[in-house]
């Protein structure tokens, strides 16, 4: 699992090396050629055959690579895309200064991001049934809770990890519904827009659940534990020199 | 000849119970006019579109009858809050328990799903216009469009009515929780200042 940024998506999706050249390994030819075919050829035309081909490789490799055929394929081709986008969002959320700019940047940088894809907005236009079944009911669950892992420790940093990961399941709700459905009113793909929308209808609701004190600040230190120790132990090393940076900074503004 | 209201309408709950029996794939122009009673020539002065056009009825009949029963629900609500909760409550459970929903959820999602997001954002429009006089009724926080804010408490409704994620929707605490935090907390608290706070906000 990609976790803050840290490690990177690279060894857990095994794309260590340039895809889609013949030296590449196998799984990641196959990744690319499956993409290049979604493209062309949208997902119910394309063929095993049709990616083997594309790839350059027997249809036996194919299979050997990714023994469920076309659906375990496909799945991992929709994991790899995922894992890339989360791997891109990292950098660029780790170097944002507050929870608005956490939100905005993931919101409108994933929703530009999805938009700018070419395979994805092929199918949204031409299949789109094969993307919502993906965000519907079980596999929704399953897809909003790999965000909320991937999102939470970057709100951390101003809340407890529970709470971050609540919040960052919304974002990725609101993620969806706009990329889905597109707004007249809202383009999610704009900073500013989504900026607006982060300010009316997100952050007051960041601060609701936590209780009569909502005025308080967030305790820097302890919005670094989490239930699991060994979990926090790990993030805490991981966001030290983040959280003390934040910590001066903060009572440098409020002694102004 | 009866009049065309009732022959459209007759048509409509015929599809609907073609649907039912033998999923929306299956379910043809001749079926829906077999249990209608009219000619095939009948099925199509009144839905040119032929069977799209009759499905795409049928699922807007299904989705009305929820909203009748959705309603009846929530009309005494003495608060938004509670309109929300209840709602909430009621819809997902209704989702759950609709037989027919669900059985095409299960073998055929790809030809109801697009009909409730993308092409149907009808859906959506409709539960925003379900809940605008209700915002209107309360009141929003200053800076806060209504039109707006029933539109972004759509999409959020008809996501987590989709996909629960975290939220047990059958528990009203937890329901509560997510509504007021999620929900209407920007609507009845208004706008965040665009400055950041000392906290780092």
């Amino acid at each position: 699992m990609v976790r803050g940024g840290q490690g990177g998506a690279g060894s857990a999706w095994g794309r260590d090396e340039p895809a889609g050249s013949p030296s590449a390994p196998p799984r990641n030819r196959i990744i690319d050629a499956a993409l290049a075919c979604i493209v062309r050829q949208g997902v119910a035309k394309t063929t095993v055959d049709d990616v083997a081909r594309a790839a350059g490789l027997s249809r036996a490799t194919v299979y050997r690579v990714f023994p469920g055929g076309k659906d375990e394929l496909l799945r991992s081709t929709a994991e790899s895309q995922v894992a890339t986008l989360f791997t891109e969002l990292a950098a660029r959320l780790s170097s944002e200064n507050d929870v608005r700019g956490v939100l905005v940047t993931a919101i409108s940088g994933a929703a530009a991001a999805i938009a700018d894809h070419p395979a994805l907005a092929t199918l949204l236009d031409v299949e789109p049934e094969v993307v919502l079944r993906l965000l519907a009911f079980d596999e929704g669950s399953e897809l909003l809770r790999m965000a909320s892992t991937f999102g939470a420790p970057f709100l951390a940093r101003w809340m407890p990890m529970e709470e971050a990961a609540r919040v960052a399941e919304w974002a990725c709700r609101i993620i969806l519904t706009y990329v889905v459905d597109p707004s007249d009113r809202v383009d999610c793909t704009d900073p500013v827009a989504v900026g607006r929308l982060v300010e009316t209808f997100v952050l007051p609701g960041v601060r609701a659940l936590r209780g009569p004190a909502a005025d308080e600040p967030f305790d820097l230190t302890s919005a670094a534990t989490d239930r699991d120790a060994a979990g926090s132990a790990r993030r805490s090393r991981e966001h030290d020199h983040r959280h003390h940076r934040t910590d001066h900074h903060r009572k440098g503004e409020e002694v102004s | 000849m009866p009049p065309v209201a009732d022959v459209r309408q007759r048509l409509v709950v015929a599809a609907y119970a073609c649907v039912a029996r033998h999923g929306m794939g299956k379910t043809t122009v001749e079926d829906i006019g077999r249990e209608a009673g009219v000619s095939r020539a009948t099925v199509y002065r009144y839905f040119p579109g032929g069977r799209d056009e009759l499905l795409q009825a049928a699922v807007a009949h299904g989705v009305a009858e929820f909203a009748v029963r959705l309603y009846e629900q929530i009309q005494d609500a003495p608060s938004l809050e509670q309109v929300m909760e209840r709602g909430i409550l009621f819809a997902h459970r209704a989702i759950v328990e609709h037989e027919v929903l669900q059985r095409i959820m299960e073998t055929e999602p790809e030809l109801l799903l697009p009909q409730l997001t993308v092409e149907g954002n009808q859906v959506r429009a409709a539960v925003a216009a379900f809940l605008l006089p209700y915002l209107r009724a309360h009141g929003v926080a200053s800076g806060v469009d209504d039109a707006e804010a029933a539109d972004f408490l759509a999409r959020m409704i008809m996501s987590y009515m989709t996909s629960p994620g975290r939220w047990d929707l059958d528990d009203p605490a937890q329901v509560s929780e997510l509504v007021r935090a999620e929900l209407l907390a920007g609507i009845v608290v208004g706008p965040e200042p665009s400055a950041p706070g000392p906290s780092g906000w």
